[in-house]
Parts: structure tokens; C-alpha cells; sequence
């Protein structure tokens, strides 16, 4: 042991070992998957991020909302499928589209992956990023209302103004507009959701349960 | 100006008494004396920096309106910048100044070129401030322990290189060709980090993998910054600082081989457990449980090494402020791997995923374990630098003793706290403001401890500056003020 060439050889297969098992391997098994074409399910799958999403997502990069939320829905454990977080698990051909991913490892917050499924609604989340308060009392999910601007009303006032509840509301004449980021991070939201499955994607006995019995009906 | 002489005197002592009283020790002191202070020196800022941003961080979560309108202290911004300058600042400025002494120390000739070295250290801060910038200014990237902007990443890792080489110098440089554990524990985790930082740069930063590997290197790569790199030099440095300021043998030292070889293996494979349930496939995290319950063998061996050392020695404990250091950081290792290992399984996980758990053993394993440790380690460098006394043994027990008592409420807020935080999110289906709302008292012990963190870590930086700009006094102009420990490392117990 007195050698360092002896103690970095050691080292080195060691990593090398780990590396090829822990990343390599991983990496051939779900590492090169492609999107599918199902014409049933709308066309390509995953579904791609559009424009203003697009930008949103960035913006969630940029602000970390990384560090409050997850992306990922879990049937083996948790009560994500109770909750209605999603309907079945999240596979690694969910994320082939993210060149940067956004899994997540904490959850002060819910989950988003299907945010814009259970609020569909623009103005909701553009109310919640202006001031958790107005509709989520009690949140410590941070206040954007840097991303909104707060101006002087010239002549009539904007289309696009926030129209917020009086205790949150700015000074008389003045008005709040959402910025081009807020707006684009509210898209973003809203274009979250998980709404086709995937052949290797299992799903819960209850979901799979509710699926047959509304089958059943179906048929009947 | 007497400051300016002082700072003088500490660099350049002058010494009266017996020349060849502690020569060799002076010498080699004296040749690694500039870069070890600027190492030094960053690591004490860079600590009161994170612990400013941990503060600000966990005040944000029981009162959501602190600082929220200003864009570049956003929780989402502080976070990340709490775990980056507290690892990337503090944990390897500090580890490194540890590491470069321990090896001068140990080899007995410094073989690193100053100037070199001195530049790599300062470019690697600059990196790291680089990185602070960056993510205030919104450029920051998804990746734990990683979000250091793009650009970071190149100027982190040649820095990272130069100050190893150097290192590597002195280690090839040695006059000592035997080798003592410390050494064998500092080389590798040089290697290991040049290695684990490379491949997640190459594979998330340049040319990322697809989405869900991505967050497999993730996790790997930030369970290997500990097992690697952090407790390595953390090892090393109790290892070298036992039998310096107990004057005995390592208890056990012949098991050295077995500790270390082993949990080099089973570490470098551990981390990958909290990906359970997720989109990867099972076995990779199955395999992670397994190594974690591997890393059993050598924290057993660790442990008895480092606690029966210290406890035969109990009374030194009290008088010197290192050894207390460094039982408070064993202990709290033993501690640490309970939790990481059996966190690591998946019952375990069913409930502790995705909660606040994860980030409170982190930060046992970051201040409590490594942090108690450098803190010791620098405590012992200081003086011998100098050639002075610690200022003021008040200021270094106070330090001690707030350190521990933010260890303890951080690890109760948030292990215990995240617990609780897991059982609500993972086994029940209260919403997300109930489960906020019943989080709070942790949240709050958090950020009392925090705080206690954060004072501890301004005694560091007053001691650092206290002992370079104080006079040099009667006493302090002997080269007798420091008894050297005897050389034990390298004879047979
Ligand atoms: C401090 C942690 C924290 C951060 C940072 C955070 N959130 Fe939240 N978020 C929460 C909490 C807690 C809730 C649940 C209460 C609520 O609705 O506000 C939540 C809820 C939400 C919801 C509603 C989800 C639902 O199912 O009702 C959305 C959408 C959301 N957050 C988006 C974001 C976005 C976008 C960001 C980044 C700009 C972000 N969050 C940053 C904590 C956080």
C-alpha cells in the first residue's frame, strides 16, 4: 500500500466498475428510447412542449421551482394515485424530450406532472405566481410577484390586467400586468399533463379496476 | 501601521530560541504557509456565506414574505445556493487545506510549486463566486449539488486539477517512502473527485444524457462528492490528528486496508438508492441498498478505530480543542451512517421520499460530521502556521459549542421533521397546506439552528483574522511555544 500508481489503480477500477454498472448499463437498458406514433392516443408520444411552454419551462429552470416540486408519479409506493397526481407510473420515456431534467427530489409542494390537468384554468395560476395567498391560504409556496408589473393606468385600462381580490390589489390608478415570463410559466403548467399511457408504464390496481369498469359500461 | 506589520509577522515569523528546534517542521510549514492561509481563509468566508443563505433559505419556508421581492433570493435561488457554497466553499477549501497539510506533514518535504497552487486556489474560488453569480442571475441547472451555470463547470475542474497535482507533487516528492493511511485516504479522493466530476459534467452538462439517466448521474454523483471525496479527506485528517494530539497509536490501525478498500466499493456504488419507485429501472436501486448495507463493514471499523482511540484518551479531550472536534465529528459519523444506511431501504423510502429527511442527513454528513472535523483540523494547522496561540480559547469553545447545538436542532427539525414531512406526503392524503401548516415547528427549529450555525461560523472567521492580525507576543517569539507530537505514524504500534 505504500505506492500511490497502486492506490490510483485501485481507485480507478473501483469508479470505472461503478460507473459502467450504475450508469453505463442503466443507460443502454432505458437510456436510447425513442418517441412513439400512436395515431389513437393524438400522435407523438411524450407530447411536445409548444412555444410559450416551452419558454415557461426555462423560467422554471431559472427560478428553481425544482427545489419544492416533483415530476414524477409513483404507483409502488406513496399516495400520489389516490391523490390524483396522475394515473399511472412515470417511465423514463416520459422525459426523453427534457435535455434537462426536471424529476425533482423534494416535495414541500405537490407534484406537477399533471398540474394542468386538475387546473386547467390560465388565470388561476398567474393569481397563484402574483401571491400563493390569494388562492392557496396558508401555502408557503414563494410569492413571483416579480414577474408581474405593477404600472400606472394611462387612459383605459389593460385587457390584460390581473384582476385581484381587493386585499391584494395595487394602489388606486395602478394596475398589474403578468410579464411575458409569468405568462409564459403559466403555459407551461397548463401544458403539464401525462394523458396517454405507454405500453411499459404499469398502473395502479385501483386505476386499472376504475379503466375496466368504465370499459364495461361501454360496452354495455 | 501595526496591523499591517503583524500580518507581516504572521507570514514571515521571525524566532527566537533553538534553531534546530522543530526545523524541519518549521520549514515545511513555512513552504505551504501561503496557499494553506488562502485556503483557509475562503473556507471560513465561504462558510458564513452558505450559512447566510441556509438562514435565509429555511426562514423562507415558515414565513414565505421574508425577501420575496427580490427576484435573486428566491427560494428556488438560495436553496441551491446554500448546498453549492457550502460544499464547493467550505467543505473543499477546507478539506483541501487539511489535505495539502497532512501530506507535507506526512511525506516531510513540500514538493508543490507555490505559485501554482496559490493561483489554482484562487481560481477555483473565483469559479465558485462565478457560480453564486450565476445562479442569482437565473442560470442555474436542474441538478443537485450541480447548478452551478454552464460555464462553471470548465473553471471549477482545471482548478480542481492544479490543486491536485500539487498535491500529487508533494506526495511523490516525500522523503518517507512508506505510506501512512491518511495519505492513501487523500490520494483517492483526489482521483475520485477529478473522476465523478468529469463524468457529470461530460454526461449532464456538455452532452446530457436522456431525462431520466440524467437524474441517475445526479444522484450518483452527489452521493460520491461525500463518499469520495468529502468523508475521505474527512478520514484522513482524524486519522492524522489522533495520534497528534492524543500522542498514542491509532486503535486498530492494521484494519486500515480493509476500512478503506471497502467503503471506496460500496460508496462508490451506495447512492443511487433514493431513485427507488422513480422511472429507472429496480435494480439499479436495489443495488444500491445492497452497497449501503456493504458500507456497514467499514464504518464499524472506522468507528472503533476513531472512538476507542479517543476514549483511552479521554482527558486530553477536555484541554484540547482539535480532539473535541474530532470526537464530536466520530460520533456524529457513527450517527450519520445509521441513517444513511437503513434510510437507504426501500421501506425506509416508501416513507422518507421526496421529504425534508434527505437533506438533514445531508447536512449531518456536511457540518456535522466534515464540518466538525476541518474545524478541528483547523484549529490545529492555525498555530503551527503562525506560530501563535489560538486567540481565544473562548471564542473556540463557543464555536464548538454552537456548531453542535445547530447540528442537534438542524438533525431534529429536520430528520425527525422529515419524517413526519414523509409520512404525510407518502402514507397519507392531507393537502399540501396542512402538511405545510403541520411542518412549521420544524421549520422553525431549523432555522434556529441555522442561526447557531451561522454564529459559529463567524467565530471561525474570528479567530482566522484575530491570530493573523494580532501582535506577536513574548511567548509567541519562542519556536518553543509548539511541542510536536512524536512521530507515530510510522512505526508499529
Ligand atoms: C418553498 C417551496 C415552493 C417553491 C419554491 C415553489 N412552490 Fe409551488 N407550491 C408549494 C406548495 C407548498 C404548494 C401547495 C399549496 C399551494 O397551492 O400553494 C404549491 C403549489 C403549487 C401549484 C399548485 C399545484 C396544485 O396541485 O394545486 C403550482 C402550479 C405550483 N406550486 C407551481 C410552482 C412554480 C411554477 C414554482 C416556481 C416558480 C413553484 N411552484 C415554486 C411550494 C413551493
Amino acid at each position: 500500500m505504500n505506492r500511490g500508481p497502486f492506490i490510483f489503480l485501485g481507485v480507478l477500477i473501483i469508479l470505472v466498475f461503478s460507473w459502467t454498472t450504475v450508469i453505463l448499463k442503466p443507460n443502454q437498458e432505458v437510456g436510447q428510447l425513442l418517441a412513439i406514433l400512436d395515431d389513437d392516443q393524438g400522435g407523438r408520444l411524450p407530447r411536445e412542449l409548444q412555444g410559450a411552454a416551452q419558454h415557461g419551462k426555462e423560467i422554471y429552470q431559472e427560478l428553481g421551482c425544482i427545489a419544492c416540486h416533483t415530476q414524477q408519479v409513483r404507483v409502488a409506493a406513496g399516495t400520489d394515485i389516490e391523490r390524483g397526481w396522475g394515473n399511472r407510473q412515470s417511465v423514463a420515456r416520459d422525459y426523453i424530450d427534457q435535455d434537462r431534467v426536471l424529476l425533482g427530489r423534494k416535495r414541500l409542494g405537490p407534484d406537477l406532472s399533471n398540474v394542468g390537468e386538475r387546473r386547467p384554468d390560465v388565470a388561476w395560476h398567474l393569481l397563484h405566481l402574483y401571491n400563493p395567498q390569494i388562492n392557496s391560504r396558508g401555502s408557503n409556496m414563494p410569492a413571483y410577484s416579480f414577474l408581474f408589473d405593477t404600472r400606472e393606468i394611462v387612459g383605459s385600462p389593460s385587457s390584460r390586467a390581473m384582476e385581484l381580490p381587493e386585499a391584494f390589489s395595487p394602489p388606486e390608478g395602478f394596475e398589474v400586468i403578468p410579464t411575458r415570463k409569468a405568462e409564459s410559466l403559466a403555459a407551461y403548467m397548463l401544458s403539464l399533463k401525462v394523458d396517454y399511457d405507454l405500453n411499459e408504464a404499469p398502473k395502479s390496481p385501483e386505476t386499472m379496476a376504475d379503466e375496466l369498469a368504465i370499459a364495461l359500461e361501454n360496452a354495455e | 501601521m501595526s496591523f499591517i506589520d503583524n500580518v507581516f509577522s504572521s507570514l514571515r515569523p521571525e524566532l527566537s530560541g533553538d534553531a534546530e528546534n522543530r526545523a524541519r517542521e518549521r520549514a515545511l510549514d513555512g513552504a505551504i504557509r501561503f496557499p494553506l492561509l488562502s485556503l483557509i481563509k475562503s473556507s471560513s468566508v465561504w462558510l458564513v456565506i452558505a450559512t447566510i443563505f441556509g438562514l435565509i433559505a429555511s426562514i423562507k419556508l415558515h414565513s414565505p414574505g421574508f425577501f420575496a421581492d427580490c427576484p435573486i433570493l428566491t427560494y428556488g435561488k438560495v436553496e441551491p445556493l446554500f448546498w453549492n457554497t457550502l460544499v464547493y466553499g467550505w467543505l473543499f477549501n477546507a478539506g483541501l487545506a487539511c489535505a495539502i497539510f497532512i501530506l507535507t506533514r506526512l511525506g516531510g518535504r513540500s514538493g508543490a510549486p507555490t505559485t501554482f497552487l496559490t493561483i489554482s486556489i484562487v481560481l477555483w474560488n473565483t469559479g465558485v463566486m462565478l457560480g453564486v453569480i450565476g445562479i442569482m442571475a437565473g442560470e442555474q441547472l436542474p441538478y443537485a449539488w450541480l447548478e452551478f451555470p454552464s460555464f462553471v463547470g470548465p473553471v471549477l475542474f482545471i482548478a480542481f486539477v492544479g490543486i491536485g497535482l500539487s498535491c500529487l507533487l508533494t506526495f511523490h516528492a516525500r522523503v518517507y517512502r512508506s505510506s501512512y493511511v491518511s495519505q492513501w485516504w487523500i490520494l483517492a479522493a483526489l482521483f475520485s473527485f477529478a473522476w465523478i466530476y468529469t463524468a457529470a459534467q461530460v454526461m449532464l452538462v456538455c452532452l446530457p444524457a436522456q431525462g431520466a439517466i440524467q437524474a441517475l448521474i445526479n444522484s450518483w454523483y452527489v452521493e460520491n462528492v461525500f463518499g469520495l471525496f468529502v468523508a475521505p479527506t474527512a478520514f484522513a485528517t482524524i486519522l492524522y490528528l489522533i495520534p497528534k494530539t492524543l500522542g498514542s497509536h491509532v486503535i486498530g490501525y492494521k484494519y486500515s486496508a480493509y476500512a478503506f478498500w471497502s467503503w471506496i466499493l460500496f460508496s462508490s456504488f451506495a447512492g443511487v438508492s433514493d431513485l427507488s419507485f422513480g422511472p429507472i429501472p429496480v435494480w439499479v436501486s436495489s443495488l444500491g441498498v445492497v452497497a449501503s448495507f456493504g458500507l456497514l463493514l467499514p464504518t464499524t471499523t472506522l468507528s472503533i478505530q476513531f472512538l476507542s482511540s479517543l476514549f483511552r484518551k479521554f482527558s486530553v479531550i477536555w484541554s484540547s480543542a482539535t480532539a473535541r472536534f474530532l470526537l464530536a465529528g466520530s460520533v456524529i459519523f457513527l450517527i450519520l451512517m445509521y441513517y444513511k444506511i437503513f434510510g437507504s431501504l426501500r421501506g425506509s423510502l416508501a416513507t422518507t421520499q421526496f421529504s425534508q429527511f434527505d437533506s438533514g442527513v445531508d447536512l449531518l454528513a456536511l457540518l456535522g460530521f466534515a464540518g466538525m472535523v476541518f474545524t478541528g483540523g483547523i484549529h490545529f494547522i492555525l498555530p503551527r502556521l503562525f506560530n501563535k496561540e489560538l486567540p481565544s480559547s473562548t471564542i473556540v469553545d463557543l464555536q464548538f459549542w454552537l456548531q453542535l447545538l445547530g447540528v442537534m436542532l438542524v438533525s431534529i427539525g429536520l430528520i425527525s421533521g422529515g419524517v413526519l414531512h414523509g409520512e404525510l406526503i407518502n402514507e397519507s392524503i392531507a393537502n399540501s397546506i396542512a402538511v405545510v401548516t403541520a411542518l412549521k415547528s420544524g421549520f422553525f427549529l431549523t432555522t434556529l439552528g441555522m442561526f447557531f450555525f451561522f454564529l459559529s461560523s463567524v467565530c471561525g472567521v474570528v479567530t482566522y483574522f484575530t491570530i493573523l492580525l494580532s501582535n506577536r507576543v513574548e511567548a509567541e517569539q519562542s519556536v518553543d511555544l509548539i511541542n510536536e507530537a512524536p512521530e507515530l505514524e510510522y512505526t508499529a504500534p
